[in-house]
């Protein structure tokens, strides 16, 4: 197995001992790191949840001192929509992959399915679209009187929220970094390890939000 | 000396180089043995310094009621005595073997990510000035290594020097993550024909799961200080008692990093010793198998036990009995390593070069850092053990007679591959003894002084309390530590220009560092060597060491690639251009990138004097400069 | 011969070390936590016993074991090659038992012991609540209705419920002859209990705080008074009521060795105005632990601090001061441009000008002071309180102690905290009279 690898790309690549990329390894390991970074976050959350001393909340109405009633913070609607944009995206990233790695076979010639262009413009536009949905949720919480200033639920919610933000625009400028790859020369299967690395870690990304959206969002 | 056959065929000085000399090949490295040694470098001095540090400490504590140094003084100097001897001297004194001796190794080249390495290098070294500096201005962190909210929050410690500790953590968690990748990438791909997870060195597989529990345990500090931070500058509430935060969150977060740290310290030692003991016994490693996967055992039950750190916080009897449990647990592959290690040198003809006196001293004195750990596993006991000097004496003697046992003995037996000269013995043999002495002079009385009542980090104490005598004979022991490691610092510097020329195989050694030139060449191998067995060296010299043990046939490896041959010692000193290895071009890149990063961090150190302008100037300039270089460096070829 | 140079000196270093060694065997360990004072460290003795037995046995073994190992195996002249080995299962399993089997010895009376300590205190138990302040103990005694600081009075043979809960960071309670420690953290309360055997009437032990907390961590002491029941009683009932609150009022009735130490200040005849407040006669009797029968180890020794710290006090003053005045000063320092002592402290039946208390007690941010004159130590049980040093902290307390919270009072004194010299405050006849007052608060 090793050595088939090895051969196919004897030119430039080094040669590895399982055969894959340096860089694939290690973004593998990133990942995993990653996964601790998110679970410190999220039980970081959980413990903080009802033990805010005032409002608002995340699930319960709350009434302020002044006498002012809030509904609960979190609106699951607006999230839900912004959850399947992400999801979405993860598709248009599999697809973006697939188009590099295919590039020239029959069937992806001049279709939409081998216009890798399209597909990471796609992942990133969604993605973005997703960070817009963050930016509405974040005011509107501030508007409701939620900062990151205002209780445990604040500070643990924007943090957590705000960590896998900026994950997503990291994702994206990375996507965005690509596709300008992909306009001034085209990325070819032999760049398929640059895309293939990104797609890792934007469903990584994708995961997370999933993980989030449960734990925040849906269980009360 | 009969065993090692090659002799060098020429003089180090002049090849060490290898065509790179001057500050700026030194600035600009990416060759991971350079990097190595600037580890090595740099972690030995803040080792001096954080020693002298321990010194200022016992100066004040060596009779009651002293006033050498005030109290907020002796609390910065125990912070940063702690602070230090973890993060910027232990630690990047593993690193720096991890650099210069998991390619050597493995039979690589180079790590993965050679501009990586040396940006984790940079990071290091800017990231440990950052935090140092401000003890010279009386700022320095003070809240203690482990730094417990809510007195680290501002309203108990509204000063600078906390938001030293707590960015100077964050970059030196980035500087460790970095490097982390880079290591497990470079074991996983990067070994050489032959070289299965099951022949490597056991320093390398010690190194590989530290690896892994560096990437594992950092993230939960790095949240735990990002918490801390936002709290600082931010206002968030993270450990604000008045908003209803359980201070016990920071412990948790701290001890799911702090306790696999503690392995983090301890397993390159470990690693160390595993190759230094069966070079002097003349046999292999009893036991390989065993000595792994205790390793991994040890890895993974860290992960489990953090809570015994916690033990009188208050968790309740379900949990205490819980982490107790798990904690005695981790005692037996310890103790099996042990064993193991006795094992070795059982029947051997055990030569007590200096390598070899340290490693028996970690075995001696690592042995009694287990057992006292053993004794507050037991949370009853604990409870009248925590926070004593008991406690004290019980790491000292693990990161001490373990650690820092282990990181000398490996000093002394790399110098001659690091440098291509040996240090010398009579000294050694001085530092030695005066070290194991004055070690246990310094740190056996504190396990008196602390089950007779005295509590850690205090400044000072009354007399008649029953602890003048201990305390009085731990500060003379630490002169003494002071004066052993000078003949140490004389040695190294002395060695390093006079000493006793080595051959390629200085100790008579197995494993395939020793096969190549020291100091190794750029390139470290000419020829990639097909490895066939653990002991690729004794293969070839001694096969009667290694004849128990599972061989390959070479031939079945060197498909996977033309240039393997058999191991052999390698004699030439070629440049790599003539044997048209590509090397890696040296970079300025992730200097610039690591200063980027550093400065990034310090520009928010001008939001605590309400100058918030200056302080997002420096800051989003700094991250422009990090993610430009980044960019560049990323866009540029590599060789 | 170089190489046995260093071994010699081995040899005479583990001399000295053994002559310092036998020397500490000569010493006294009033914090020893090898006792059987209470039932607490009964258990935890027992279980100590055992892990140093183990741990000794253990040590014995493996040192042994690599010492004939080293010796015997050394390198011989002309030796064959060593008998090769890689490993022998049966070894490697024995040595992985072996461990398995002691800790399990170590795991079952552990685990039985964790379970005895942490369960539930008895109900009839006093209770104690422990509050930890930087850098001063609060102990409250809700069945008594009793407030107190940095001293802590126990009935000898009665379990005590420790109560624990801190106003900041976190601290540590602990008294190594009584029992282990436990941490003291705000938003969570924490509890442990012991039983002084009945036996300890009259004694007397050194406590502190064990969990880092700032710059006078060293500096949080306290003392554990183990009395008979009898006097406990007489203790509280006595400690429930205001002090007397004028030296013109009948003195209190005390016990005469006390009474001696503050006839200096408080028997001086009043020369000043009569006080303002209401003259109250406790009606108890009272106990305080006598002070000749405190050992020395229980007297603080912090020296007083020297050099641009130093705190000068014409001490001649002392013996000027006068209690009413001081009475007249505690509500009233506003005046002299510092904040009144009831700002921050509470003093039974005084009140702020305008007659109100600033806060209740849960409120209190300094120690309560009701009965000050009947403690032997104040500000973490690191001075004596005597009139002299009194003085000294009034003045100064940033300089006396690090990181005080406790302002600097003393005109012209050189605050730490604000960074400067104070312009208005207290002058030395004032404190003078300040601490007159404090010692008549029987």
């Amino acid at each position: 197995m090793a050595s088939a690898v090895a051969h196919e790309s004897h030119e430039h690549t080094h040669y590895t001992t399982t055969g894959l990329d340096n860089r694939k390894v290690a973004i593998w390991a990133f990942i995993g790191s990653e996964c601790m970074l998110f679970a410190s976050l999220i039980s970081t959350y959980l413990i903080y949840k009802g033990k805010s001393i005032v409002g608002p909340f995340p699930h319960e109405a709350w009434t302020s001192p002044s006498g002012q009633i809030f509904k609960p913070i979190l609106n699951i609607p607006v999230t839900s929509q912004s959850t399947f944009v992400l999801l979405m995206s993860s598709l248009a990233m599999v697809m973006a992959l697939d188009a590099v790695e295919s590039r020239g076979k029959p069937g992806y010639v001049g279709t939409i399915k081998g216009n890798s262009k399209f597909w990471l413009a796609a992942t990133a536009v969604l993605g973005a679209t997703f960070l817009g949905y963050q930016a509405f949720e974040f005011t509107s919480f501030v508007h409701e009187g939620l900062t990151i200033k205002t209780n445990l639920f604040g500070s643990s919610f924007f943090t957590l929220t705000g960590f896998h933000g900026a994950h997503v625009t990291a994702g994206v400028l990375w996507l965005l970094t690509l596709l300008s790859i992909d306009i001034k020369r085209g990325l070819t299967p032999k760049d398929a390890l640059l895309v293939d690395i990104c797609a890792l870690y934007w469903h990584f990304v994708d995961v997370v939000w999933i993980a989030i959206f449960t734990l925040v969002y849906l269980i009360a | 000396m009969a065993t090692t056959a090659a002799t060098p065929t020429f003089a180090p000085p002049a090849a060490a180089s290898y065509g790179q000399t001057g500050i700026w090949s030194w600035i600009t490295t990416v060759d991971h043995k350079r990097i190595g040694a600037l580890y090595l470098y740099t972690a030995l001095f803040f080792f001096l310094f954080g020693g002298l540090e321990a010194g200022m400490i016992r100066w004040q504590l060596a009779l009651p009621n002293q006033h050498i140094v005030t109290a907020e003084q002796y609390n910065q100097l125990f912070t940063m005595h702690g602070t230090t001897m973890v993060f910027l001297a232990i630690m990047p004194l593993s690193a720096a073997f991890f650099n210069f001796l998991i390619p050597l190794q493995i039979g690589a080249r180079d790590v993965a990510f050679p501009r990586l390495n040396a940006f984790s290098y940079w990071v290091y070294v800017l990231g440990g000035t950052f935090m140092t500096v401000p003890i010279f201005f009386g700022n320095a962190p003070n809240g203690g290594w482990f730094g417990y909210a809510p007195l680290t929050t501002m309203p108990y410690s509204s000063g600078l020097n906390i938001d030293f500790w707590v960015m100077g953590l964050q970059i030196l968690g980035i500087s460790s993550l970095a490097a982390a990748f880079n290591f497990i990438t470079t074991i996983i791909n990067m070994r050489a024909p032959g070289m299965t997870l099951m022949r490597m060195p056991v320093f390398t597989w010690m190194s590989f799961v530290v690896q892994f529990l560096l990437i594992l345990a950092f993230p939960a500090i790095t949240i735990a200080l990002v918490f801390l931070l936002f709290d600082r500058f931010f206002g968030t509430q993270f450990y604000e008692i008045a908003a209803g935060a359980d201070p016990l969150l920071w412990q948790h977060l701290f001890w799911v990093f702090g306790h696999p740290e503690v392995y983090i310290l301890i397993l390159p030692a470990f690693g160390l010793v595993s190759e230094i003991l069966p070079t002097f016994s003349r046999k292999p490693l009893f036991g390989y198998n065993v000595v792994i996967y205790s390793g991994i055992m040890i890895g993974f039950l860290g992960f489990g036990v953090w809570a015994h750190h916690m033990f009188a916080v208050g968790m309740g009897a379900t949990a205490d009995t819980v982490f107790a449990l798990t904690t005695m647990l981790i005692g037996v592959p310890t103790g099996v390593k042990i064993f193991n290690w006795i094992a070795t040198m059982w029947g051997g003809q055990i030569r007590f070069a200096a390598p070899m006196k340290f490693a028996i001293g970690l075995i001696a004195l690592f042995t009694i850092g287990g057992i006292s750990g053993v004794m507050h596993s037991s949370p009853p006991a604990d409870l009248q053990q925590t926070d004593t000097y008991f406690v004290v004496a019980h790491f000292h003697y693990v990161l001490f007679g373990g650690s820092i046992m282990g990181i000398l003995g490996g000093i002394y037996f790399y110098f001659p591959k690091i440098t291509g000269r040996y240090m010398s013995e009579t000294m050694g043999t001085w530092h030695f003894w005066t070290t194991f002495i004055a070690m246990n002079l310094t740190f056996f009385p504190m396990h008196f002084s602390g089950m007779l009542g005295m509590p850690r980090r205090i400044y000072t104490y009354d007399a008649g309390q029953g602890w003048d005598t201990f305390n009085l004979i731990s500060s003379i022991g630490t002169a003494m530590l002071i004066l052993s490691t000078l003949i140490f610092v004389i040695n190294f510097l002395k060695s390093r220009k006079s000493g006793a020329i080595a051959p390629n195989d200085a100790w008579g050694a197995g494993t395939l560092e020793w096969s190549i030139p020291s100091p190794p060449p750029d390139y470290n191998f000419a020829e990639i060597p097909v490895v066939t067995s653990r002991y690729p060296l004794w293969d070839l010299k001694h096969p009667e060491r290694t004849a128990g043990i599972a061989h390959s046939a070479p031939d079945i490896m060197t498909i996977t690639d033309a240039h393997a041959v058999p191991v052999h010692e390698e004699t030439g000193h070629k440049t790599a251009a003539e044997l048209g290895i590509p090397m890696p071009f040296n970079t300025v890149k992730p200097l610039i990138a690591a200063a980027a990063l550093v400065t990034m961090f310090s520009g928010l150190l001008f939001m605590h004097k309400d100058q918030f302008a200056v302080a997002m100037t420096i800051t989003i300039g700094s991250a422009a400069l990090f993610v430009g270089t980044l960019y560049a460096w990323l866009t540029s070829p590599l060789e | 011969m170089p190489r046995k140079r260093p071994r010699r000196l081995a040899s005479a270093l583990i001399l000295v070390a053994g002559a310092l060694a036998i020397a500490a065997c000569g010493e006294q360990y009033p914090n020893s936590t090898f006792t059987h004072l209470t039932d607490f460290n009964t258990i935890i003795d027992g279980l100590w016993n055992r892990l140093l037995l183990l741990g000794t046995i253990v040590f014995v073994l493996v040192e042994g074991l690599l010492i004939y190992t080293i010796i015997k195996f050394r390198k011989r002249e002309g030796a064959p090659e060593p008998k090769q080995t890689h490993g022998n299962s049966t070894l490697e399993i024995t040595w992985t038992i072996v461990p398995v089997i002691i800790l399990a010895m170590i795991a079952v009376p552990t685990v039985d012991a964790i379970w005895k300590t942490e369960a539930k205190a008895s109900a009839s138990s006093i209770q104690v609540q422990v509050i930890g302040h930087q850098w001063w103990w609060e102990f409250r005694y809700p069945q008594y209705g009793v407030v107190t600081a940095n001293e802590l009075y126990l009935p000898a043979g009665r379990t005590a419920n420790f109560q624990l809960n801190s106003r900041d960071v976190i601290h540590s309670f602990w008294t190594p002859q009584l029992g282990g420690k436990r941490d003291v953290i705000a938003n969570r309360t924490n509890y442990i209990w012991f039983t002084p055997d009945s036996s300890l009437a009259g004694s007397v032990f050194n406590g502190f705080c064990t969990e880092y907390c700032g710059s006078s961590h060293a500096n949080m002491r306290f003392h554990v008074y183990t009395v008979s029941p009898a006097d406990f009683d007489k203790w509280a009932a006595h400690q429930k009521e205001q002090a007397a609150l004028s030296p013109v009022a009948a003195p209190a009735p005390a016990t005469p060795a006390v009474a001696v130490k503050v006839a200096s200040a408080a028997t001086k005849p009043a020369t000043a105005k009569p006080a303002a407040a209401p003259v109250f006669t406790p009606t108890a009797e009272g106990y305080e632990f006598p002070l000749d029968k405190m050992p020395a180890h229980t007297l603080p020794q912090t020296p007083m601090p020297v050099g641009d710290r130093e705190v000068k006090f014409d001490d001649a003053l002392l013996a000027q001061g006068d209690a009413a005045r001081g009475h007249d000063l505690v509500a009233n320092i506003a005046n002299m441009g510092t904040v009144p002592c009831l700002t921050c402290h509470i003093i039974k039946g005084e009140y702020m000008v305008g007659g109100k208390q600033m806060f209740n007690d849960d409120g209190a941010k300094a120690p309560n002071l009701t009965h000050f004159a009947t403690r032997h130590t104040f500000a973490g049980g690191v001075f004596r309180s005597d009139a002299k040093t009194l003085a000294r902290w009034i003045k100064n307390a940033e300089h006396m102690k690090p990181g005080s919270l406790m302002t600097t009072l003393g005109n012209g004194e050189y605050a730490p905290s604000m960074k400067s010299k104070r312009t208005t405050g207290l002058d030395d006849r004032q404190i003078a009279d300040i601490v007159a007052y404090l010692l008549s608060l029987k």
